[in-house]
């Protein structure tokens, strides 16, 4: 719970137009005031977000949800999920600064179970924007510490107020729940469904590599004390090489073409803990034997991540790699000529 | 100004003596008899092959060209783009002799070799080809499909390039699923030569309305594949020489409709086209029409030896470097290298 006097600060900071750094259920967020346009335009400059992509809102109940979204349609799959890790997506009406809205005149409502932010919206009586405490592309951060260290010195004066409540529990980004339309969708999943297995359906080759850069920053902010090692199978002209394109999009590298020829391309990365991606393509290499002066093994240290293609051949490496990496297999399949079903199986250590 | 060149970006071992645009000795050893084994480049064997031979292919560059080490004015190497392993055998190696023999050093981009091929003369100074700047720069080979604006000496800006295979690559893996072994792209030639280059199945051109002046081979491959699973062995094997044919003619009709566009879009109609893909007589005839239509020209590399990988080209790409001072204390290998005047700009500030 937060207390009086920070409360009030906080209050008058977001009445200027101010930004905040706040913690929340999942990670660290920026907060501003969502119907300040000056304010919002500040927070994307900070973030780096590209123009047109959508922020979601933090709200402090019900009623508030239905002042700024039109609910009718979903009302009680709405209560169920709510308060809760969710972002549900709704139509919108049109009352907070448009740049929060997608191009589908839609919002992304957040009503976290977290009584901080709860008492905050509550005290300051307006939606406060809900976007993670990170520079766009980058893993969000579980330390205050660690967001303000990210930003360069001009970004930082940008900052009105750090609310630090240390090291929040490793709670996974919100779920996102699309319910602008007449079913629920899931977008992204965060912490709420205990599988080893997940799977994800691709209808394009953009969202194959949407889902590549999605599943990067999630399994390498996960292990950070090993390599982590993607071993992608999937039939010829299934998109694994679209795949990692996306991965290395995730750390800063844009220009990933077929390794094939050289068999691997190493790439030095813009990312702050992951200094190389490797992307390897084992289609030409047909002895085993071969494995064993292969010379990837050089590149198992901590800070890399390698994306190895036909990884069905990489058999006899296999056991080497698990000692020293985390490993993550990676399927991709053919649902149909255009939809591919994308599944990651966890390895419990 | 004598220069000693070394080129291990991928699968040779090659060293040259140059003088100027004049080659005074070109020494390749070639690995392609060894890789047939394995059906591509093996990693360790390309590094374990490199540093076995490069000291008997550096020595019969030398001697070759009638000169001692001591008399060459400087050692020029490749640095980029290719197999991070092999580059390091070659640079470890023009690193060591620099220090040795006192000499200056110089990294060059591997695709400036392939554009400069086209200039390259013999010990008398043939072919004498004038150069007038500007030139539509074209790299098409098994690791890389590109355009470059070849402004000047020393002058490119990247205008397109592939976004994922090779053309190259995709010649030699639709031989290789037509079961033609590897490299398969001038078994491919011949067969489509065979039955006159037709095209009886209109494979798909891709990209060619994206609106850039890049390319994307894997779908092609993609659809290849999938054509292939749809006719039985049989007739795979009766109609072989069609297929090859129709899928060499969608690469190069896709090649010369992003050429046209590209002629158009920079007003220049002379070109230079270098690459192991030029060795193809069908698609240097396709490109000498093309740009005799807009009353141009097209350069290909001078001598046949020159259109795949080698190291005379490196020496001639390191003239006018070298001319202009443009050392280097130390070089660093850079996997994935793009054709930029940019270091050369850093370096004159």
């Amino acid at each position: 719970m937060a207390n009086n006097d920070e409360l009030q600060r906080c209050v008058n900071i977001l009445r200027q137009g101010g930004l905040i750094v706040a913690p929340s259920d999942t990670v660290y967020g920026l907060v501003c005031d969502a119907t300040n346009e000056n304010a919002v335009k500040k927070l994307i400059a900070v973030k780096n977000r590209p123009w047109g992509k959508p922020i979601s809102v933090f709200t402090d109940g019900f009623e508030m949800i239905d002042s700024l979204t039109d609910t009718s349609q979903h009302s009680a799959i709405l209560r169920a999920l709510l308060p809760g890790p969710f972002t549900v997506i709704l139509p919108s009406r049109n009352k907070v600064c448009h740049l929060l809205e997608s191009e589908r005149n839609t919002l992304g409502i957040r009503l976290p179970n977290y009584g901080w932010i709860q008492d905050l919206v509550h005290a300051y009586g307006r939606p406060l924007t809900a976007t993670s405490a990170n520079i766009s592309g980058k893993a969000p951060h579980y330390e205050a510490e660690g967001f303000m260290n990210e930003l360069s010195e001009a970004k930082r004066k940008l900052i009105d107020m750090v609310i630090d409540k240390g090291k929040l529990p490793r709670n996974k980004p919100s779920t996102i729940v699309d319910l602008s339309g007449d079913s629920l969708q899931l977008l992204r999943q965060g912490d709420i469904l205990p599988l080893t297995e997940y799977s994800y359906t691709s209808n394009s080759a953009l969202e194959t590599k949407k889902l590549g850069s999605y599943i990067a920053e999630k399994y390498t902010s996960l292990h950070t004390e090993k390599p982590v090692v993607f071993i992608v199978e999937g039939e010829m002209g299934a998109g694994k090489t679209v795949f990692a394109q996306g991965m290395g999009r995730y750390f800063g590298v844009e220009n990933i073409i077929s390794p094939t020829y050289v068999v691997y391309y190493e790439y030095i990365t813009k990312h702050n803990s992951i200094k190389t991606f490797l992307h390897a393509d084992l289609y030409n290499i047909e002895n085993v034997d071969e494995f064993s002066h292969l010379g990837l093994e050089d590149y198992l240290k901590k800070g890399t991540v390698m994306c190895v293609e036909w990884g069905n051949k990489i058999g006899p490496l296999f056991d080497l790699i698990k000692k020293t990496a985390h490993v993550i297999p990676v399927e991709i399949s053919y649902k149909t000529e255009s939809i591919r079903l994308i599944t990651i199986k966890e390895i419990k250590e | 100004m004598i220069i000693l060149s070394i080129d291990t970006s991928c699968d040779e071992t090659a060293a040259a003596v140059t003088s100027g645009r004049k080659i005074l000795s070109n020494v390749i050893y070639s690995q392609v008899l060894l890789h047939k084994k394995w059906g591509g480049v093996v990693p360790s064997l390309a590094k374990r092959a490199h540093e076995e031979r490069i000291d008997s292919v550096i020595n019969r560059a030398l001697k070759s060209a009638n000169i001692n080490i001591k008399k060459i004015d400087a050692i020029a190497v490749t640095q980029g783009p290719g197999l991070a392993i092999a580059l390091g055998v070659g640079i470890n190696k023009a690193m060591e002799l620099a220090l040795q023999y006192k000499k200056p050093l110089l990294g060059i981009n591997h695709l400036e070799g392939h554009l400069y091929s086209a200039f390259a003369q013999n010990k008398k100074g043939n072919p004498k080809k004038n150069i007038a700047f500007p030139y539509l720069g074209m790299i098409i080979s098994g690791g890389h499909t590109e355009f470059v604006l070849w402004k000047n000496h020393l002058e490119y800006e990247l205008l397109g390039m592939t976004l994922d295979d090779a053309a190259g690559e995709a010649l030699d893996k639709a031989g290789k699923l037509l079961g033609l072994g590897y490299p398969a792209g001038s078994v491919v030639e011949r067969l489509a030569e065979q039955v006159g280059n037709v095209d009886e199945y209109k494979f798909p051109r891709p990209m060619i309305r994206s609106g850039d002046l890049n390319f994307s081979f894997a779908g092609l491959k993609t659809s290849f594949y999938y054509f292939l699973k749809t006719i039985s062995e049989e007739e795979k094997n009766k109609r072989i020489s069609y297929l090859a044919s129709a899928f060499q003619e969608a690469v190069f009709d896709t090649i010369l409709i992003k050429t046209e566009k590209a002629m158009k879009q920079t007003g220049i109609s002379n070109l230079v086209v270098g690459g192991g893909v030029t060795a193809n007589k069908y698609l240097r005839k396709k490109m000498r029409a093309l740009t005799r239509k807009y009353k141009g020209a097209v350069h290909f590399p001078s001598m046949k030896v020159l259109t795949g990988d080698n190291a005379a080209m490196i020496g001639v790409a390191a003239w006018k470097k070298a001319e202009r001072g443009l050392f280097s204390g130390t070089v660093d290998r850079q996997p994935r290298m793009q054709i930029s005047s940019l270091a050369i700009e850093e370096k004159m500030l």
